[in-house]
């Protein structure tokens, strides 16, 4: 299915919950943000949140500087 | 307001959503400005400039060259001086109507509550995780406004977390990466944005006017100029408030 990531058109596997996208992703920053069509996603939801075709997703790093 | 302060605040007493009493309002509030670094700088100089009645500041470190790209409260005068002792007669000489109290000193959970006295809002110019924890935990505690923004590089985050009416910081960051001491890159137009929208939305809570940042994250990317708010929900699991 598609999906856009960080802006970005991708092709990812079917059957995908946030948490399987965050590993196809090779994402590996501990405090990573998601937004999942511009919702706030809590990482308590990661495993049971599906990605869906059409979905805007984002990965954040916060923002800590002052 | 006297003649002088009459003409000073023209063209925003004329706005609809402040007018004399606003004004009046803006007088007799107090915030506390944590850190007068990039963030602390805008938000303290544009609330200055609104007629903020108090403005405590608190900060622990001396100005070094470093912090000039961003940190417009201070100047090369400034250099090795407390840094609230260069913002605090920054703010004296831009309005002298406004009381600037400076606190050269760690914002700890022993302190934090001596700090809040009297205080209407929390305006976080922090740049650690472990401070905003302190200041998240004392807005829970006395029911405070606490306005966040924090940047990196060229982007910046901001939003409103108003105990009872909204998640608190540590609903929405984990603040699972250890501590590190290496420097972060910015830009020094990135705390001045955040900064300047923090006083925006400080005046905004205290007028009690328009739509505060409430349940949203703004997100603004300063390389590719793109600024959106993602929708914040309740966490009951949140380790500070457990509720939304």
């Amino acid at each position: 299915m598609i999906i856009q990531l960080n802006g970005i058109m991708e092709t990812v596997p079917d059957g995908l919950t946030i948490s399987g996208l965050i590993e196809w992703a090779k994402e590996g920053d501990p405090d990573l943000m998601v937004e999942k069509n511009r919702t706030y996603i809590y990482p308590a939801d990661y495993d049971t949140c599906p990605v869906n075709e059409n979905d805007v997703i984002e990965f954040i790093n916060p923002n800590l500087g002052g | 307001m006297t003649g002088m302060s009459d003409a000073r605040y023209l063209r925003q007493t004329i706005l609809s959503g402040i007018g004399p009493k606003g004004q009046a309002r803006l007088a007799n509030a107090c915030v506390l400005i944590a850190g007068a670094g990039g963030l602390g700088s805008a938000a303290a100089l544009y609330l200055a400039g609104a007629g903020l009645g108090h403005i405590k500041i608190v900060d622990h470190d001396r100005v070094e060259i470093s912090n000039l790209n961003r940190q417009i409260l201070h100047t090369e005068m400034s250099l090795g001086q407390p840094k609230v002792v260069s913002a605090a007669g920054r703010l004296n000489r831009f309005n002298s109507s406004v009381q600037v109290t400076a606190f050269c000193e760690k914002i700890t959970s022993n302190r934090i509550g001596a700090l809040l006295k009297g205080v209407d809002i929390i305006v976080d110019g922090c740049d650690s995780y472990e401070t905003r924890q302190v200041l998240n935990r004392a807005s829970l505690k006395h029911g405070l406004p606490y306005v966040y923004a924090g940047v990196n590089g060229f982007d910046a985050m901001i939003s409103c977390f108003i105990p009872g009416q909204t998640p608190c910081f540590e609903c929405i960051f984990s603040g699972n990466a250890p501590p590190t001491d290496q420097p972060t890159g910015v830009i020094g137009a990135a705390p001045g944005l955040a900064g300047s929208i923090q006083a925006m939305e400080t005046v905004k809570l205290l007028l009690d006017i328009g739509t505060p940042l409430k349940n949203r994250l703004m997100r603004i990317s300063g390389l590719d100029m793109r600024c959106h708010c993602m929708d914040l929900t309740t966490n009951p699991a949140c380790p500070a408030c457990g509720r939304p």
